[in-house]
């Protein structure tokens, strides 16, 4: 008898504190489907009826579309490039043995230790000086070089455990190193290197701090600098400023409910490495 | 010797551009935050060197220090709200069937949301007029204890920190889950034989061998909740009257709102320096046990 009391209480507590968790995400999608006026008669009651005008409105005055399209186009390249660049580096750092490599080892985890605001100010600068500013690359170079380290520690970890047999029979067909790299590295290692692709578009397609130093433009804005901004001027219109925020986290939401295992455990491995 | 040096052509050609992005970006500002730092700079025109000022300047700015105390209210926060949430929830959610699967899904959700997002969402939230906390206490008649939560100086630095803890339980649930489950399992049948169960289980066996886990899951939210910025920068950008400012938003405000570059960039470097002293202090403690982390 106790211990079904016990179980119950346990059970119950869960729920309420799941619910607890989801509620601002909950709040965030039905308020967007309401208007203004029943908004603020009843901010946290279930719509009564849904209306797709704020999502249409706030596409139209935020200028969503341009903000949609700078933040696929950047979290693209950025995560190409990020795939990309990590799996060489990785190749390399896993199947050769060289006298630096050690040393690179460290170097690359280093760079997990930073705290990426107290290079603002440098960053700043050093990308005013060669004309960076205000284009998508200021975003792209900057975020690729910052998840470089975690791209590069998830994959050695997974190609160190490609057995070497392989790689000499690739040899032995005639494959060079390129050829080994491009005909076997690279598609064995694609669970790890998806796990890096998905882990790269959130950060990237969430990312606010960068984009709001180093992009002044308003035709280059990414999504969250738009919503921070958008924001501020129509802080009274509590629906519209809702329904923007809905598309913008859309995205990340439909991609944690595809990918939700590899996001947990590639957000672990990632912060447990660091 | 032909292969040789085929290979070392091959580890120049696939090593140098991620290793070029990666000092250029990540590693040589760290160097020029603290050279920016001897500098009076306005961000146009010349810069003057100054000496130590700017470090001086930060030392006796009495905005610094109440930043610098929350951050550290901030880091008190997470490990204290986030390390034994994730603890207790991990010991109830062992199993795993659909509600516990929810459960789980649940914590880690705020993990993919954008932390604009974030700040904003919970700056509603916090509303006088429109926001679910008060209009709770409301409801249940403590009309009294309702609150502008942001704009009031005496609870608006703990109102910040909670959206933080919220966001970040997910990770350190993932991690004590695996690290339970990672006991093994003779063990704790040894303890159920023994006649252990309940809380005696969790004393004796459960706790000890979690221990390192909960070291190392302490020392990331230390150096996890250093790197805060976007929720508060977008909750309350360190306001009212500087009374939420933590070092991240101090650093902003100065460079890029009202244009003291090289005092920013002394700031920053405090930043680094805490940081790395942090996790030099962290280290230290974690030096005794390095094995126990089987997270892939």
């Amino acid at each position: 008898m106790k211990f079904h009391l016990f179980k119950g209480i346990r059970i119950l507590f869960l729920a309420v504190f799941s619910l607890m968790m989801i509620y601002p995400l909950y709040w965030l999608i039905t308020s967007a489907f309401k208007t203004n006026k029943e908004f603020f008669a009843r901010p946290h009651s279930f719509p009564t009826n849904f209306s797709f005008e704020n999502f249409t409105r706030a596409w139209e005055v935020a200028d969503l579309g341009t903000a949609m399209m700078n933040s696929t186009i950047v979290t693209i390249t950025a995560t190409a490039l990020t795939v990309f660049l990590g799996a060489l580096t990785a190749y390399v750092l896993s199947r050769f043995t060289f006298k630096l490599k050690a040393f690179l080892m460290v170097f690359f985890l280093l760079g997990m230790l930073i705290p990426i605001h107290s290079t603002l100010v440098p960053l700043f600068t050093m990308m005013d000086q060669i004309g960076l500013l205000d284009t998508y690359w200021a975003l792209i170079l900057p975020y690729t070089a910052f998840e470089l380290p975690i791209a590069i520690f998830l994959t050695v970890a997974y190609m160190s455990s490609i057995p070497k047999e392989l790689e000499e029979a690739a040899v032995i067909d005639g494959n060079g190193y390129w050829g080994v790299f491009f005909r076997i590295m690279l598609p064995l290692s694609v669970p790890a290197l998806s796990t890096v692709a998905i882990l790269s578009f959130l950060r990237y397609w969430n990312e606010f701090v960068f984009a709001l130093v180093f992009i002044n433009d308003s035709t280059l804005k990414t999504l969250p600098l738009s919503l921070s901004i958008f924001s501020d001027g129509f802080s009274t219109d509590y629906a519209l400023t809702m329904a923007a925020m809905t598309i913008a986290v859309i995205p990340t939401i439909v991609m944690y409910l595809i990918f939700q295992e590899q996001i947990m455990k590639g957000m672990v491995a990632g912060s447990v490495k660091g | 010797m032909q292969s040789n040096l085929k290979l070392k052509g091959l580890l120049v050609i696939t090593l140098l551009p991620a290793l070029l992005l990666y000092s250029f970006f990540v590693i040589i500002p760290i160097f020029w935050s603290s050279y920016y730092g001897f500098f009076e700079w306005s961000g146009l025109g010349d810069a003057t060197y100054i000496g130590l000022q700017n470090y001086i300047d930060v030392m006796q700015s009495p905005v610094f220090w109440r930043s610098l105390k929350n951050n550290l209210i901030i880091v008190a926060a997470s490990v204290f709200g986030q390390v034994p949430i994730a603890l207790a929830l991990a010991l109830m959610l062992r199993k795993s069937n659909w509600f516990q699967i929810f459960v789980r899904s649940a914590v880690f959700l705020p993990m993919v949301i954008s932390t604009v997002v974030v700040g904003l969402i919970w700056g509603y939230i916090y509303d006088p007029e429109i926001g679910v906390i008060n209009t709770v206490l409301r409801a249940v008649g403590l009309e009294s204890w309702t609150k502008a939560w942001l704009a009031d100086p005496s609870v608006n630095m703990y109102a910040v920190a909670v959206p933080i803890i919220w966001n970040y339980i997910g990770p350190y649930l993932i991690i004590f889950i695996a690290a339970i489950q990672n006991i093994p399992s003779e063990m704790e049948e040894a303890a159920m034989i023994d006649g252990a169960s309940g809380w005696k289980k969790l004393i004796y066996i459960i706790l000890p061998n979690m221990w390192t886990t909960i070291k190392v899951a302490v020392v990331l939210c230390i150096s996890g909740s250093l790197k805060a910025f976007d929720q508060v920068f977008v909750m309350t950008g360190g306001g009212p009257a500087e009374s939420t400012e933590i070092l991240a938003t101090y650093m902003y405000n100065n460079t890029f709102l009202v244009y003291r570059y090289g005092y920013g960039s002394a700031v920053s470097t405090m930043i680094i320096l805490l940081s790395l002293i942090l996790i030099g202090i962290s280290q230290v403690l974690m030096k005794r046990k390095n094995e126990g982390m089987t997270i892939r």
